[in-house]
């Protein structure tokens, strides 16, 4: 403690000169530390690396704690990925990825994708449906958040929570078998309704708005727990200042809640943008009807199709993937730069 | 305290599980040791397990070959891309390949090339098949002209029809004494097996059933199931239909929805559902919740393979069969033909990382014998499907199975596969089951003498295609059906009525290449396919 205020000191006092500078500094670092690496021979060249190194030597243990998620990451991201080679190749089922008969397409499969008659079906059907999913169900969580943690009893809060998280443990099977019973053929709706009324599965108009409802219906309960968890770091002093300058309690989610969770608002935001494009197929395929399939079919049902069906192409279907992917990146790089240059706030 | 001693019995419940963990593998691995032969079958759970299935053992005793039998649900089994590469196991049993994975996984010898087994001395029951049924020899060939699969062969005659029409008579008796105009012309003598109504007259009458029981199903059927079909319906326009929209019609491969008389059926069928006599089930329900929501009799008529299963026992007889619909313009009834064929190309395959081909298809070879056909097909004689007397020499169905249904004791009982069940069995060696004689009967009596299509329209049959042309089927195929039927559904379910414009620009235009590129294919097969079949 001592020898650090009086560097300070020191250096507080530096005379102009460049080279009296020197010296002194070098007489100031002869008081605090006699130890051969502090010597300013030494000092003034520390590589990056000679710092990297004794950082590492010091700290270096740490870690050891991203390792279990890099060797994940490495094994069930990374690892994979050279499947996506089948997008370039005549793959045919039970073929090694890479061998002596490989057959080499070049970029037929993606040309075969794009000159489908329906490819822009599938690709405006894609990002519709993310999109409107997005609209919705990004802010969504963030107010449920903000309201729930202005609650001042605790009791409500915590048991409003998990009555709004527990749905998000429905699976999904189960999840839209409820929805047909609700809205099929022979459900709630249709049977009120009469007749052919409101069978919603067979009305493409209605597929998006009940996948997307549906959806968040499950999951923002869920999502919120991630603000809340962003809520609980705010200080009270904050809060109390507010209070004591009159602030009311909707002043006060506006002016200390929110800017307190805008960083993780803002990453949040960048990783939904960077998936805009990417919805899972599993919902959708559940869900599909020949009624409501000039909306639902998207590209990752194609994938599907083609990926997995017996009489499918993978080659087809992994270039379909590939493209759906390389979009995503791209989005994900747009939004990151954008609010770099906007918020001042990026994930690199 | 509490919470720690809560988290404790949690940790400790999570390292037991992950100790019984690899244990219960190896004791799945240890029953598997010890036995000649591994083979996966796709298998539902109520089926009942094949190593202690009565007709199993007696072969495993005949042949002298130990098979042990690991079960996929036919869910996990489609989900897995790549069933050949699963460890342990020496053949697949319904294994249900494709063309594509025949060709593919018979190339990298992932399945077992089986033409130099089929001799007098390994497979002599499948060689003599063979050599009788150059047809059938001609189906199983892949593209490089080898045989990767074992087939089933269950020739009744009954699958190219999957649809009969059946209608509630005691609802149109109802009609009939209420003196309503929609019934008149129909006496109630008429009413019995056979009852023939044109398509207005028939439309009447399902309003009039629609006016009485307000919460009734007119016509009920399954939108693009393999039986109980609307395809009989859309036939009965003149345009030979089936499930898959793809036929021979004069030795042409045609699609169906090309013919101005399959969009005229399609605007009809709007008609019908603005009308409400077509419910919106039916085109989102599976064929399970049909059958379901028919026990209590709600359905005015229905399109199934039979009624016993639709209806509750009670109500059975309230039910008869019917002609197809009589075209009002032509005064002509029609019936298209399904592709469902008799015989399935790849019911077993053997793979080929198996130690003992030879011995395997010894054992497999036995399925083939009229016997174990039976068996496979219907339940082995111990469980009770047959009597255990013949009768001049005939195994003869049990039809008295107590509480269970003949269709629930088939389903636990009969592995079903590999079977050889053809005309010259069912006259010498095993009766047909009363119920598919019935339906055999109704088909010849109701329904195949007043098809104006018989001469003209065929199934298509097993084609043999090369890798080109099963690369452009792929291509092509997967989506065409599936946007034949959206359109379709589409239109009989919209506001409005489909307008021709709106057919030729938006099925037939934007569909084109795809359906040349399937006719060109499936024609130079067909051709093919006649040739080779004629010459032998």
């Amino acid at each position: 403690m001592q020898n650090h205020s009086n560097t300070a000191v020191l250096t507080a006092e530096l005379p102009a000169d460049a080279a009296e500078n020197e010296k002194l500094i070098e007489q100031a670092y002869e008081a605090l530390d006699g130890t051969e690496e502090n010597k300013p021979e030494n000092r003034n060249k520390p590589s990056k690396w000679d710092r990297w190194k004794a950082n590492f030597k010091r700290r270096g243990w740490i870690l050891l704690f991203i390792l279990p998620a890099l060797i994940y990451v490495i094994i069930f991201c990374y690892a994979p990925m050279y499947g996506i080679l089948i997008a370039f190749q005549d793959y045919g089922q039970g073929d090694p990825i890479i061998g002596a008969d490989t057959v080499w397409v070049g970029f037929d499969n993606f040309s075969i994708f794009f000159s489908d008659p329906n490819f822009w079906s599938y690709f405006t059907n894609t990002f519709l449906l993310c999109f409107f999913g997005f609209v919705v169900g990004f802010p969504l969580p963030i107010i449920v958040a903000l309201l729930l943690n202005s609650l001042r009893a605790k009791k409500v809060k915590k048991g409003l929570q998990i009555l709004y998280y527990a749905p998000h443990f429905i699976s999904l099977v189960v999840m839209v078998g409820m929805l047909k019973m609700i809205f099929g053929s022979d459900g709630l709706l249709d049977k009120w309704a009469g007749g052919n009324g409101l069978e919603l599965f067979l009305k493409p108009e209605a597929f998006r708005p009940l996948f997307i409802f549906s959806g968040n219906w499950q999951d923002f309960g869920w999502s919120a727990i991630i603000y809340l968890a962003a809520l609980s770091g705010v200080d009270p002093a904050l809060h109390e200042a507010a209070k004591v300058d009159g602030a009311s309690r909707f002043r006060r989610i506006f002016s200390v809640d929110l800017p307190a969770i805008a960083p993780t608002i803002v990453m949040l935001m960048i990783l939904s943008i960077g998936n805009l494009m990417s919805c899972g197929y599993e919902k959708v395929i559940l869900m599909q009807t020949d009624g409501n399939r000039v909306t639902s079919e998207i590209i990752s049902t194609f994938v599907y199709n083609f990926g997995l069906g017996a009489d499918g192409k993978p080659g087809l279907g992994t270039a379909a993937g590939l493209f759906n992917s390389v979009i995503n990146v791209a989005l994900l790089i747009i939004a990151n730069f954008t609010s770099k240059k906007l918020a001042n706030q990026s994930m690199w | 305290m509490k919470k720690s001693k809560i988290f404790t019995a949690l940790m400790a419940a999570v390292m037991c599980a992950a100790a019984v963990f690899p244990l219960a593998a190896c004791y799945y691995k240890d029953e598997d040791e010890g036995h000649e032969f591994t083979v996966l079958t796709v298998k539902e759970e109520t089926v009942k397990d094949y190593n202690t299935m009565p007709v199993f053992r007696s072969l495993a005793k005949e042949t002298g070959r130990d098979v042990y039998w690991i079960y996929n649900t036919s869910m996990q089994y489609q989900n897995n891309s790549d069933p050949v590469g699963i460890k342990g196991i020496d053949a697949i049993y319904h294994a249900g390949f494709s063309n594509l994975q025949l060709y593919n996984y018979g190339r990298r010898g992932k399945i077992a090339a089986l033409d130099s087994y089929i001799t007098e001395k390994t497979m002599p029951n499948f060689k003599r098949i063979l050599d009788a049924r150059p047809d059938i020899r001609e189906a199983l060939k892949s593209p490089d002209g080898h045989i990767y699969s074992l087939p089933r062969v269950e020739e009744m005659g009954l699958k190219a029809y999957p649809n009969l029409l059946f209608i509630n008579k005691v609802w149109i008796e109802e009609l009939i004494d209420a003196n309503d105009p929609a019934a008149s012309g129909i006496e109630k003598e008429d009413l019995q097996d056979g009852l023939r109504l044109t398509r207005s007259q028939y439309k009447g009458i399902l309003q009039g059933f629609k006016a009485n029981h307000g919460s009734c199903v007119p016509l009920a059927f399954v939108h693009g199931n393999w039986q109980g079909n609307e395809s009989d319906f859309i036939s009965s326009f003149g345009v030979p239909e089936n499930a898959e929209h793809k036929t021979i019609l004069n030795g042409q491969i045609t699609f169906t929805v090309e013919s101005e008389a399959w969009f005229n059926a399609v605007k009809e069928m709007h008609e019908w559902y603005g009308a409400e006599l077509i419910t919106s089930s039916a085109f989102t329900q599976t064929q399970d919740e049909f059958l379901a929501r028919g026990q209590d009799g709600r359905y005015g008529s229905f399109y199934w393979w039979e009624k016993d299963t639709v209806v509750s026992k009670d109500l059975r007889d309230d039910y008869i069969v019917m002609q197809p619909l009589v075209d009002d313009a032509t005064g002509k009834q029609y019936v298209g033909l399904s592709n469902e064929l008799e015989v399935e190309k790849s019911e077993c395959v053997i793979l080929g990382s198996c130690k003992d081909k030879a011995g395997l298809l010894k054992y497999f070879d036995k399925f083939f014998e009229p016997d174990y056909s039976a068996q496979l097909n219907y339940g082995s004689i111990e469980s009770g499907a047959f009597l255990r007397q013949k009768v001049d020499g005939k195994l003869i169905p049990n039809d008295d199975h107590g509480r269970q249904s003949a269709d629930d004791f088939r389903m636990k009982n009969a592995p079903y596969g590999v079977v050889y069940l053809t005309q010259e069995v069912w006259e010498n060696s095993v009766e047909m089951e009363s119920r598919a004689k019935l339906r055999l009967e109704r088909l010849e009596s109701y329904v195949k003498p007043y098809n104006e299509f018989k001469d003209s329209v065929r199934s298509i049959p097993n084609l043999n295609y090369t890798k080109e042309e099963l690369d452009i089927l792929s291509r092509y195929e997967t989506m065409l059906g599936k946007n034949i039927n959206s359109w379709m559904v589409n239109k009989i379910i919209a506001s409005s009525a489909p307008s021709l414009s709106d057919w030729q620009n938006n099925l037939l235009k934007s569909n084109k290449t795809a359906m040349d590129e399937v006719k060109r294919v499936n024609q130079a097969a067909y051709e093919r396919y006649l040739a080779a079949t004629a010459s032998a």
